[in-house]
């Protein structure tokens, strides 16, 4: 059973690391907590949804259409509710982005209705079983998937010349200005990037739990935050172990200590990291110049 | 701050007046000219119309308003007019204690149908009462919530009845004896999950009781606790969707056993959803959209017509108790107190869930009806 | 205190019951917001977890109130001390972290109080806490933020609120000029806790029913806004915050299903426009508003002429 669990806690843990990545990678340049990205996950996942079943858009290419969709809405939100609070207070902003997220939720609502939509399944539904655990088909593509997402972001960010002009932006703005860098165009790719990979996730969830719904972002949100602070918040490793180490937790949490308090003991992991390690676990410190 | 920047905040400041202006001035210009035309009886519904549980809300307010245009048109209640005032609670117990104020101070509603969620009708109900303002619940299924309250009643289910009705069905026609149960963190789920486990108890074995929270995807930690302990059923204490999803992980996880539930999986989306993995459900149910009675499929058909779906539990609930507001209000009158006797004095009241009395606790007695999920469609068992 | 209730009465009786209500509850969340204010606002702590504090409050109160049958004042006391006992628990941990890295433990302890609750016997967990007697009413409330307002306010004319703004903005150097920020911290979260238990007592005496859901991150968040929207490090703004993010959802009532995406939009337009809040830091509320309507008498005389 403990294998099975882990396993579990993989795939569950994979789902959040890629949402994580989303906020992990708007906090490391431009430090605020994306409030909305839960509602841009929802929004992948409907427009995954809507490209299959409405359009008959083969599955492939509504995945990353889908993707294509959420980076032009993530942009939109960037330069309507965050850019024009750039140089004002982090709250301010915090609070702008949580209006976005309760903006964009109940336009959902209001478009889409409350009702609970279901995603057709692309593949035939087939259980592979081995001596201590089974998993899906549709387990194993979810998981290579986000994995392969992931390389591809690490790749992205540590080869490209976008990705270099991306760190220079996170580690200081003024600085990277000066080189040449335009901010606003690297802000710009970063939320594109970073929603995008959120629909991403959106869509395989969509798929893997059958169900797209309006209110389908709220906690998936609020777990990926916890998973990128978790990893250490603007790391992009960070946010995949945190999110795999939520997933993990949470499962093992429910098995064996009680389901009743199954996201209480994902927490307490949180709060225990951060009292050992205050910047979650692959965090730089923070030095503080005197 | 810049010139341009206050004039800005002072026009935004501007602007929010007037709309709140506009908007205080608009309920006012609805009410209602009383006179010649006659009667106006305001019915208010409250419920979450946004946030997680807005789906429901939503299936409640559309099914009171399919009964009031019906009564509407029939001219059943001859000079008396019906108005439907909705209000939303976001699905939050003090958000519904304004609704419920709002609806009955500012509205001057005569009678609610609400509210939706069981905490939003503890919230308002002594609200109502002060009030002196009948209310009627279609779904509020937490124990003894309408005892001390003479103004509220409630049409639906109760869940010990059926939790304990589909154990003993469970045992004794399905010869099932070890039982799991998979029940969801709220009121319902938990009122469900402790008769049932009482009924099986006594008259097998519960082997596995499992918990999970509304809104939840991954089901799979308490579902390979579950197979672990060998069950032949699992007893699935909670709401379609996430009913669905366990049903269908369970079946990914190579559990497979019987399932049974209650009237929370009584949805369409359940089977959308599950697919060929709730094939064979048991589900106890107030309510079969499948049911030739000319009552039931004239509801079916105007709600589809109106809405473009099938009603569920929700709507076929709300829909009775507007007719038995409807009904006390032909049969005692329209004010306030005419209609709170009128509810009380409900007796076998022929609804399209079923035949319904009120006690005198404000509880409803209802038939409970056994449904299993054939070929993609729910059947009558019993 | 038979006279609160014939003030209170005498005064439903001329504006009605659901303003009544609804000045009630500005009252409540005024005392959430100000209290949440001076964790945020004059000591720079980043707290999403607030509710979890009214949670406290709100079912020890409760609970003296319906086992031990204590008078409302005390009972409001109890609950008041439980919840500032865990603000100085939660106060402690968190000196080590800053910023947002704070902001995420609060929002942590937060969950986890209310999934403790829901699954409490004592709590009545799922089902709910009801029966709780009616005691709460406008002159209680009305003392209470006079109370919150007033200790407040003198926190921060004092040495200990210039200690807690020079906490937020340099702890480096409010420590290197002999200032005790690990003790001023706590202490802030103490009683930042304490006025946010009162608050959840009051809540629980007047809706007579208690239920975790309410107490979600989502109401911190919304506790949060109130105090950015008010302005932050300022009592005043506090009040106007709380007293906007009340009224508001209630008179958009009538546009239905717009509502919240209204309210969306005006957090963000709000935000846009006077991103340091309605009031100032330095901005009082009387002046405030006597300049802008002198402003507009002289924008008036000036296009009249």
């Amino acid at each position: 059973m403990f294998i099975q669990q882990l396993v579990n806690g993989l795939i569950l843990g994979s789902t959040y690391a890629l949402i994580a990545l989303g906020y992990t990678m708007v906090y490391g340049i431009i430090e605020l907590i994306n409030f909305a990205h839960g509602e841009i996950y929802m929004f992948g996942a409907f427009a995954g949804l809507l490209l299959v079943t409405v359009l008959k858009v083969p599955f492939f290419l509504a995945f990353f259409l889908a993707m294509a969709l959420a980076a032009l809405l993530g942009m939109t939100v960037e330069f309507l509710a965050y850019r024009p609070l750039r140089h004002s207070t982090r709250l301010a902003a915090l609070i702008s982005a949580i209006g976005a997220s309760i903006f964009l939720q109940n336009l959902a609502l209001l478009i889409m209705g409350a009702q609970p939509y279901t995603f057709p399944s692309p593949v035939e539904a087939k259980v592979y079983q081995t001596p201590f655990f089974t998993i899906s088909r549709l387990e194993i593509i979810i998981l290579i998937f986000s994995f392969l997402l992931m390389i591809a972001l690490t790749l992205f960010i540590q080869r490209t010349k976008i990705g270099k002009a991306m760190r220079a932006v996170a580690q200081d703005k003024d600085t990277a200005s000066l080189m040449g860098i335009n901010i606003n165009q690297i802000i710009t790719v970063t939320f594109a990037i970073g929603s995008a990979l959120g629909a991403a996730s959106g869509v395989m969830v969509g798929i893997y739990f059958r169900t797209v719904t309006f209110s389908m972002g709220l906690m998936p949100g609020l777990k990926g935050f916890v998973a990128a602070v978790l990893g250490g918040i603007g790391n992009i490793p960070g946010a995949m172990m945190g999110g795999i180490l939520l997933g993990i937790t949470e499962t093992i949490g429910a098995a064996y200590i009680s389901s009743q308090y199954r996201d209480a003991v994902a927490f307490a992991l949180l709060i225990m990291v951060l009292l050992l390690k205050p910047t979650g676990l692959l965090g730089r410190p923070v030095q503080e110049k005197v | 701050m810049t010139k341009r920047n206050k004039k800005m905040f002072m026009l935004v400041g501007v602007f929010m007046c007037l709309a709140m202006l506009l908007a205080i001035a608009g309920c006012d210009s609805k009410k209602p000219a009383n006179g010649e035309e006659g009667t106006v009886v305001k019915i208010g519904t409250v419920g979450p119309l946004t946030g997680g549980a807005a789906n429901y809300g939503i299936n409640v307010q559309r099914g009171v308003e399919i009964a009031v245009e019906e009564a509407n048109a029939s001219g059943e209640l001859g000079d008396i007019t019906l108005e439907l005032i909705s209000e939303d609670t976001g699905g939050d117990w003090s958000a519904a204690a304004n609704a419920f104020t709002k609806l009955i101070e500012i509205d001057g509603v005569d009678v609610i149908v609400g509210a939706v969620l069981s905490s939003e009708t503890q919230a308002g109900g002594p609200i109502a009462m002060e009030a002196k303002i009948p209310t009627i619940s279609p779904s509020s299924t937490a124990k003894d919530l309408t005892k001390g309250n003479p103004y509220l009643f409630r049409n639906c289910l109760s869940d010990e009845v059926q939790a304990a009705q589909l154990a003993e069905y469970a045992v004794k026609e399905l010869g099932l004896k070890k039982f799991a149960i998979f029940y969801t963190n709220n009121d319902y789920g938990v009122s469900l999950k402790d008769a049932f486990e009482a009924k099986a108890r006594e008259l097998a074995e519960v082997v596995a009781v499992e918990v999970f929270m509304d809104g939840d995807e991954s089901f799979k930690p308490q579902l390979t606790k579950i197979k672990e302990s060998n069950p032949d059923s699992l007893y699935i204490a909670g709401y379609y969707t996430e009913a669905a999803k366990i049903a269908q992980q369970a079946k990914e996880m190579g559990l497979n056993v019987q399932l049974l539930g209650a009237d929370g999986l009584c949805n369409v989306a359940y089977i959308d959803i599950g697919g060929e993995a709730v094939e064979g459900t048991y589900a106890t149910s107030g309510f079969y959209p499948d049911d030739p009675t000319p009552a039931v499929q004239n509801f079916v058909t105007a709600y589809k017509n109106k809405y473009g779906e099938e009603p569920d539990m929700f709507a076929a609930q709300a829909y009775d108790a507007a007719w038995i507001v409807i009904n006390a209000i032909k049969s005692k009158g329209p004010n306030p107190e005419q209609i709170r006797e009128g509810i009380a004095a409900t007796k076998d009241f022929p609804g399209i869930t079923g035949k319904t009395s009120i006690d005198e606790e404000g509880d409803t007695i209802k038939d409970v009806i056994i449904l299993k999920v054939e070929g993609g469609k729910f059947t009558r068992v019993r | 205190m038979a006279v609160f209730d014939s003030i209170h009465l005498f005064l439903q009786e001329l504006i009605g019951a659901y303003y009544m209500q609804l000045i009630i509850l500005v009252g409540i969340n005024t005392i959430m917001a100000t209290s949440l204010n001076l964790i945020i606002g004059y000591t720079g702590q980043l707290s999403i977890g607030h509710a979890a504090f009214m949670s406290l409050g709100a079912y020890c109160s409760a609970l003296v109130t319906l086992h031990l049958g204590f008078p409302f004042l005390l009972s409001l006391l109890c609950g008041a001390l439980f919840a500032a006992i865990f603000g100085v628990i939660i106060g402690i941990p968190t000196l080590k972290l800053k910023g947002d890295y704070l902001a995420i433990a609060t929002l942590g302890f937060g969950e986890i109080v209310r999934i403790v609750c829901l699954n409490l016997e004592i709590t009545g967990g799922a089902m709910g806490l009801r029966g709780i007697p009616k005691k709460t009413n406008f002159v209680w409330v009305l003392l209470a933020v006079l109370f919150t307002v007033f200790i407040l306010n003198r926190i921060i004319k004092s040495r200990i609120g210039r200690a807690l703004v020079a906490i937020r903005e340099d702890e480096t150097a409010a420590d290197s000029m002999g200032i005790n920020s690990t003790y001023y911290k706590i202490l802030c979260f103490g009683v930042g806790a304490f006025f946010a238990g009162l608050g959840g007592g009051l809540l629980a005496h007047y809706i007579r029913f208690l239920h975790p859901k309410t107490f979600d991150f989502m109401k911190s968040i919304e506790q949060l806004c109130m105090v950015v929207l008010g302005g932050l490090g300022n009592i005043w703004g506090s009040f106007v915050g709380a007293t906007i993010l009340t009224v508001a959802p209630e008179m958009l009532r009538s546009v239905a299903d717009l509502r919240l995406l209204i309210y969306g939009l005006v957090l963000i337009l709000m935000m846009r426009l006077r991103p340091q809040g309605i009031l100032g830091e330095q901005t009082r509320l009387a002046p405030f508003f006597s300049q802008k309507i002198r402003n507009l008498l002289q924008k008036r005389t000036r296009t009249n002429t």
